[in-house]
Order: structure tokens, then C-alpha cells, then sequence
């Protein structure tokens, strides 16, 4: 296991750590699979709504690629079908069976046997043998994926797009942490998937002779008998162990910006889609909320985001990242790439003399603020200390960048239309973090200019 | 709070949308964010935001500034006194000099802010806390004899061309504090010159005394006898008890609020360190060079240090991010050419005794230039992503 060597991120500590326990959460009324979490996507919808659908059962594909379909995580019917502005599709909502009235809904009746009571009717995918996977032909795993709707797990640099399947990849980094420092611990998510978790790794060799799989080392401790398997240990400060970040570290050749990532929750259940020929709906989350040690949950893909919250007064937004997540509605559900919820307190209250108050549980990077003679856990909310002012070229945003870019520098040849000085600043090695704007004393949105011109510079090229 | 909070709310409709005074919408603006601190919910991600604003940020460099201000108001009275052939205790040695001192402060903040407040409303955006900083900086560089309408005259000079020209806070190349005090210097260097006229109470006519560095030794003297011979000792250099520029004489004071700044993380501790390393290396080389015992090139290291506004300069002119280089080497270059230019031109230049405001002024000008190198050097080590 080779240590890789990172300086910069954000090193405070912060409350609302989940606790290692386990609890199994009963299956929820409704599920629905999300657009609004899939990057770049072009939804093209193939159910209707009342249809029922079958858990594999593709709701909708992807208008660049029509291979690349997004399956139904339970058996029930298609209660609604959310559009937001511009009738862009927002989610897919899916009544589960056991919860319908069988006697008002006759089109079930047809497709479920009603005797069994089971709860889910699986398409039966073609499996493959657990060894020999190396005969398989690289065409068969990718149509088994893309028909399975697991092929998106796989995302490809510098955009973090769905992989290209016509592309081979220098470098293929499975990282064992989500996005988010709360994520899921990676013992919860490996326990028991041993197995599993090595055959996903033989599958992607299939891909790419060079597969890197990374851990945070807090995680290490607790991954006894599976350390073998990690080549990389990142520090334990975020965002680390962003597989953005590890490939800036580990990149020599130009050819290597397009590599491959994947998490390794969803290496898990690729294995278990070609080894049983299942699509697998189980997912572990955490929910995290300040002086909270909630516990890990397992719950079923696309569960609704208020079951696992509870009922929140507006006084709190939740988000599924603090730094680079999307916020959701209580009323929405969780997406295929989200496995955290953080509940964060908005207290927005105009303190009096606020710019001047000593600050004794305030976190800041700077040393302005007492608090910076603790090293205890501290509590962040959702608001913005302060207005947005112009560039003050104080630097702050370069001295926290992990992959050393400097962001308002870029920010300015961005503003000025200069997209080619911005690209050899190197703008598409930006992980969207979340730092720069994290840290800014003038509050300028620096990830979102960033990520913006990445993204437009991307559809650009498209 | 809830007093001030319901003026504020009664009166903010006479400053916003249809209202009387609505050209005045900065000023209530500023006013208000100042007593209530605003902090909206995040719009994008990240979710979380770090506490420094740039309201803390400007205060803490204030802050900061306040040993300078506190013994540059003691000091002017202290001279005063001197001159007078009178000792004064500190509080009335400090009494006499806040009546020297305080109107100087208060023109500047009130004509700095009325150009400041002006350029906002016509260009109705909000006013930005860096003139709190420029407001104090200014007058401690002036000495304490100067005509009020002089002070009046180099803040607007210093905020309209030094940096509203060019767009406004962020956007300046120079200095606006250091602009304000060249221009004074350059159009009447008769009050700016070596030889201040130091302030004293009710005379018609002040007492001239020369500052450390417009000191040349007599023949076969050494410069340094010479300076301990005029009172200007090296413990004197060092604590201040000599005539100069409100701010700078005091050397001790300069690097208490240095160390503030740095350990604050307000200020880039790559600059100062990197100027007195330039002003060090400097100093030492012309001090090996054979010959100059009777001027400034032979006074070491730490005459250089502790004489005239370098520490000053150095420490709270050289910092503002705005005009210093954006680019970790790029602040120890531009750190320790400052400190090179400074001994360079109270060496070698006859013309100005004193090096430190041209060579913070000169190096700013070559900031983005330092930038521009280091950005394209950084951009082709990095494997191209494109």
C-alpha cells in the first residue's frame, strides 16, 4: 500500500459523526429514481404513468446513448412522473406493490402473482460464472451493465460523465469514500460483500490493467483481511480521498485525464448484478446532523428523503454533500449516486456587531476567531458569514485548493472569455469541492464559476 | 438591539426603491450591515461557508494598526514637548498629540468616504470596507506638521487615481494610501521632506528637526556615531522616541502588529519576511562594499531596519493584497525586492532620503508582472488537461 502525499484541504474538525451501528429500514411507500443527481444526463422516458414495472424494469435511457438505461429499484406502478422547469425530468415515482390496494389496481393483478407476497419481481438478468472472468468478452460485460442500469456507476475525467464504453482507460480508481466526510464508513459497506467486492475487481480488469483503489486512513483500522485489496491510503481531511484529487496525484501522461472512477458501493453492485442476475436494490446512507451519532442505515435505492429525516421545521436545509452535494426536498427522494443526507441548521439571524464578535465556536481557516485555540469539533451552518464583495487576490483560495489550482485567478480568465488560459491553469482538474468558495472572505461563488465553465467548455466539445 | 433594529427598519424605506434619499442607499447600507450582520442562507454549493468576511478581515488589520496609532499619537506630543525643551508624561504627551493627530485621522475619513460614497452610489454598488484600512494608513504616514487641506487633498488624490480610476477596491494597481502619500510627497516636499516640521502646541512657528535618515556624518565620523550623536540611537530607532511620520518611527510597534497579522493569517508573512531578508542582504552587501563610512551605506543591517517607514511600509503597505503579487514565490520576490529598491535608494539615490513608499510603489507596479511569470511557469508543469 503506497501513502499518497496531500497537503492541502479542509482540515477542521466538525460535529455530527455517524455511528458504526447498522439498522435494517423497513421498505417505504414509495421509491423513485431521480434525474436531477445523474450528470449531464438526456432523459428519455420509457414508462407512462399507472404502468406497472417490474424491480429492473428501465424507466428511462439516456438520449445520447439509448443502451444506457436507468431500472426501476422495486415492483409497483408508476405513480407520477415529476417534470420541473423546462419539463426537464425531475423523478419517476414508483407506488411499491405491497402498499397498493390489489383489488383498486387491476393492472398489478396481471403481472404479480398475488399469492406469493413477495415484494419484488425481478427481471432476470443473464449471470456470469464467478471465475474465468477474463474469457468473458469486454462487449458482453458492458451490455450486461448497460441493460442492467449499472453501467452508469462507472464515470469518466475530467467531466465525470458516464464512461464512454468505446473508450479503454489508463487507470480505473475505485474509491472506498464517498463524497461527503460522513459518507457511509467503508466497513459498513464492505462487510459481508468481500466476496463480491473481488469479483468487481476482476471485472474491471477487464477494463483497465491499472485499477487503483484508495482509502481514507481512519477507514484502514477497521478494513482488517481486506487491505490487500487497497493500493493507495489518502490523509484523513477532505476531500482527499476524491478520486479527482488521487488522479491528480497519480497522473503523469496527458492520455491518463480520461480515466475512470467508480465508488466501491457500486462495484459491489455490479458483482452482485452479473453474478445473480439481479438488479440490487439495497443501499447504505447516513444521516448526519449536528452533536447526532446516527446511525448507518440500509434502505432500498430511491427511498423518500423525509422517512429517513423526519419532519424539519424550515429552520434546516438538507443537502447530499455539505460541499459539493445538490440540495434536496423533504418531499423528493434519494438519487442512484447519494448515500448521505446532512441536516444543517440555517441560522439566519443578523447578529448584532456580528463581524466583530470573538467567535469562540466559530470555524474559520483563518486564525481571526477564538475558536482557533480548540481543536474541538465544530458546527457549521448553512449561511454565508457575510456579502460578496470583489476579488481581493488574498489567496486563500490557492493555499486550499487539493489540486493546487489557483481559483481566482482562473475565476478572472474566466470572466474575461479567456477559456484557453483557462484550461492551462488547469481548470478541468478541478474536483468540485467546494473549497475555494468554502474558504473566500469575499464570498465570490468560486466552485460554481468554475464548474460552469468546466461545464460549458465540456457541452462545447460535446 | 431591538431599538436600533426598529430605526433601521423604519428608515430604510427612505433609502431604498421610490425614497428621498435613495442615492444615499450605500451609506444606510453600509450603516446597517455594520450594527446587524447579515448572513443569507447559501444558494450553491459548497453549503457551508468559513466565518472571515471581509468586514473582520479590514477590522483585523485595524486592530492591528492600533499600537502604531496609540504611540504615534504619544510620540507627536512627545516631540512636540521636546521641542519645546519641555518632558512630558505620557497622558499629556498623548493628549497633546491627539490634538495634532485626531483632526489629520478625521479629514481623511470624511473626505476618503465622501469620494468613496460617491463612486458607490453612481456605480450603486456597496462600499467596501477596504477604505477603513486606506482611511487609517494614510494620515500615519504624514507627518504630524501637515496642513489639513493637504491631508484633504492627497486621500482624494490617493482613492479617485489610485484606485477608483481603475475600477474601484480589487482592482487597483498602486497602493491607494502609498499614492495619496506620493503625491504630497512630490507636490509639496517642503511639508513631506526629511526635515519635519515636528508639532507644537500654540507657536506660530514650529521647530525643524531632521529625521534619522537625512543624517550624513561629518568628516572621518562614523554614520553611526554620527546618528547616536543627533539622539537617534539604536534603541531610540528601535522604540521611536524620535521625529517622523505619525506611524513609522517606532519599530517595536511595526512588528507587534507584523507578528498580529501574520499569526491572523491576515497578511502573507512570505512578504514581510521576504522584505527584511531584501533589506538584511542588502544593507549587509553595501556595508562590505569599501568606502561610504559617512553615509547610510555603512549602517548595517539594523539601522537600515529600525530607521525611517520601511517597518511600516513593510509590514502594513506591502501586505494589501489588492496590489501585492497573488503567487506564493511572486510574495518573496516581490517582498524582497522591496527591501533591495528601499536600501538602493537611500544609498545610492542623493535625491530621496527615504526608499521605502517608492520601492512598495515601483513593486506594486511589477506585481501582476511577478504573477504573470509564476502562473505560466506553475501552467507548464502541470500536465495539460485539455
Amino acid at each position: 500500500m503506497e501513502n499518497i502525499k496531500i497537503l492541502k484541504g479542509f482540515k477542521t474538525r466538525i460535529t455530527g459523526m455517524p455511528d458504526l451501528s447498522v439498522i435494517q429500514m423497513p421498505d417505504p411507500e414509495t421509491i423513485a429514481v431521480s434525474a436531477l443527481d445523474i450528470p449531464y444526463i438526456r432523459p428519455k422516458l420509457l414508462v407512462k404513468e399507472n404502468d406497472s414495472v417490474k424491480t429492473g424494469t428501465p424507466l428511462f435511457c439516456d438520449k445520447r446513448n439509448k443502451c444506457i438505461s436507468y431500472v426501476s429499484p422495486a415492483t409497483g406502478i408508476v405513480k407520477k412522473i415529476v417534470f420541473g422547469d423546462r419539463r426537464r425530468l425531475q423523478e419517476v415515482v414508483i407506488a411499491l406493490y405491497k402498499n397498493i390496494d390489489k383489488n383498486l389496481d387491476k393492472n398489478l393483478d396481471k403481472t404479480l402473482d398475488k399469492n406469493s407476497g413477495k415484494t419484488d419481481d425481478f427481471i432476470q438478468f443473464e449471470t456470469l460464472p464467478e471465475t474465468d472472468v477474463e474469457k468473458i468478452p469486454r462487449s458482453k460485460i458492458i451490455n450486461l451493465l448497460q441493460q442492467g442500469g449499472l453501467w452508469q456507476c462507472l464515470r469518466e475525467f475530467p467531466s465525470r460523465d458516464t464512461a464512454d464504453e468505446n473508450h479503454a482507460p489508463p487507470m480505473i480508481i475505485v474509491s472506498l469514500n464517498g463524497n461527503d466526510l460522513f459518507s457511509p464508513h467503508p466497513k459498513v459497506i464492505i462487510e459481508n460483500e468481500t466476496s463480491f467486492f473481488e469479483f468487481g475487481l476482476k471485472i474491471l480488469k477487464q477494463f483497465s490493467n491499472r485499477i487503483i483503489v484508495t482509502s481514507r486512513k481512519s477507514s484502514l483500522d477497521m478494513l482488517n483481511g481486506f487491505k490487500d485489496h487497497i493500493t493507495h491510503a489518502v490523509p484523513d481531511f477532505y476531500p482527499s480521498w476524491d478520486p479527482a484529487v488521487v488522479l491528480y496525484q497519480l497522473k503523469k501522461t496527458r492520455e491518463e485525464n480520461r480515466s475512470w472512477c467508480i465508488t466501491a458501493e457500486h462495484l459491489i453492485l455490479i458483482a452482485k448484478l452479473l453474478l445473480t442476475g439481479r438488479y440490487p436494490v439495497k443501499r447504505v446512507v447516513t444521516v448526519t446532523r449536528k452533536n447526532d451519532k446516527k446511525p448507518h442505515l440500509i434502505i432500498r435505492q430511491g427511498a423518500p428523503v423525509q422517512g429517513l429525516v423526519g419532519h424539519l421545521s424550515d429552520k434546516y436545509i438538507i443537502t447530499t454533500g455539505r460541499f459539493n452535494g445538490r440540495l434536496v426536498d423533504p418531499k423528493s427522494h434519494m438519487g442512484f449516486f447519494e448515500n448521505t443526507l446532512n441536516i444543517i441548521p440555517d441560522n439566519h439571524k443578523e447578529e448584532l456587531f456580528g463581524f466583530i464578535q470573538p467567535g469562540l465556536s466559530k470555524s474559520s481557516v483563518s486564525r481571526t476567531f477564538l475558536s482557533c485555540l480548540s481543536n474541538s469539533p465544530k458546527d457549521l451552518d448553512a449561511n454565508t458569514h457575510g456579502e460578496e464583495r470583489a476579488c481581493i487576490n488574498c489567496g486563500y483560495c490557492t493555499s486550499i485548493c487539493p489540486v493546487d489550482l489557483a481559483p481566482n485567478f482562473i475565476m478572472k480568465a474566466l470572466f474575461s472569455d479567456d477559456i484557453e488560459d483557462a484550461l492551462s491553469y488547469g481548470l478541468l482538474d478541478c474536483c468540485r469541492c467546494g473549497l475555494c468558495s468554502y474558504t473566500c472572505p469575499s464570498k465570490i461563488e468560486l466552485t460554481k464559476i468554475l464548474s460552469d465553465g468546466m461545464e460549458a467548455h465540456y457541452k462545447d466539445k460535446e | 438591539m431591538n431599538f436600533l433594529k426598529k430605526i433601521l427598519d423604519s428608515s430604510e424605506k427612505h433609502f431604498t426603491g421610490s425614497g428621498k434619499l435613495k442615492g444615499l442607499e450605500p451609506v444606510f447600507d453600509a450603516i446597517k450591515t455594520v450594527v446587524f450582520f447579515p448572513s443569507p442562507k447559501n444558494q450553491y454549493i459548497p453549503f457551508v461557508r468559513d466565518n472571515l468576511d471581509l468586514k473582520r478581515f479590514m477590522t483585523f488589520v485595524l486592530i492591528s494598526l492600533l499600537p502604531v496609532l496609540i504611540f504615534g499619537i504619544y510620540n507627536t506630543g512627545l516631540q512636540a514637548g521636546l521641542a519645546q525643551g519641555e518632558s512630558l508624561v505620557f497622558i499629556q504627551a498623548f493628549l497633546l498629540g491627539s490634538r495634532t493627530v485626531l483632526p489629520i485621522i478625521l479629514v481623511t475619513y470624511g473626505v476618503g468616504l465622501f469620494w468613496e460614497i460617491l463612486f458607490a452610489s453612481l456605480r450603486k454598488h456597496k462600499i467596501s470596507e477596504g477604505f477603513l484600512v486606506t482611511g487609517l494608513l494614510f494620515p500615519l504616514t504624514l507627518p504630524a506638521t501637515i496642513p489639513l487641506w493637504q491631508v484633504a487633498l492627497g486621500i482624494s488624490f490617493g482613492v479617485v487615481i489610485g484606485k477608483e480610476v481603475f475600477g474601484g477596491t480589487g482592482r487597483n494597481i498602486l497602493n491607494p494610501a502609498l499614492t495619496g502619500r506620493a503625491f504630497l510627497y512630490f507636490s509639496y516636499p517642503v511639508s513631506m521632506s526629511g526635515d519635519v516640521w515636528i508639532a507644537a502646541k500654540n507657536t506660530v512657528d514650529g521647530i525643524s528637526g531632521a529625521t534619522a535618515l537625512s543624517i550624513l556624518a561629518l568628516d572621518g565620523e562614523k554614520i553611526t556615531t554620527a546618528l547616536s550623536n543627533s539622539g537617534f540611537t539604536l534603541s531610540n530607532l528601535f522604540f521611536g522616541f524620535i521625529p517622523g511620520s505619525i506611524g513609522e518611527t517606532s519599530a517595536l510597534c511595526c512588528i507587534l502588529g507584523a507578528s498580529f497579522l501574520i499569526i491572523t493569517k491576515i497578511a502573507n508573512f512570505r512578504i514581510i519576511i521576504g522584505g527584511i531578508l531584501g533589506l538584511i542582504v542588502t544593507s549587509i552587501i553595501f556595508y562590505l562594499i569599501p568606502g561610504g563610512s559617512d553615509s547610510w551605506m555603512d549602517a548595517g543591517p539594523l539601522y537600515h531596519l529600525c530607521a525611517g517607514g520601511f517597518l511600516f511600509g513593510i509590514s502594513f503597505m506591502a501586505t494589501d493584497p489588492v496590489s501585492a503579487p497573488g503567487t506564493n514565490p511572486g510574495r518573496w520576490i516581490y517582498g524582497f525586492l522591496i527591501g533591495f529598491l528601499t536600501v538602493t535608494i537611500r544609498v545610492v539615490n542623493p535625491a530621496f532620503v527615504e526608499g521605502t513608499m517608492l520601492a512598495i510603489l515601483f513593486m506594486n507596479v511589477f506585481a501582476s508582472l511577478l504573477d504573470h511569470i509564476i502562473i505560466k511557469n506553475n501552467a507548464s508543469k502541470r500536465i495539460p488537461n485539455v
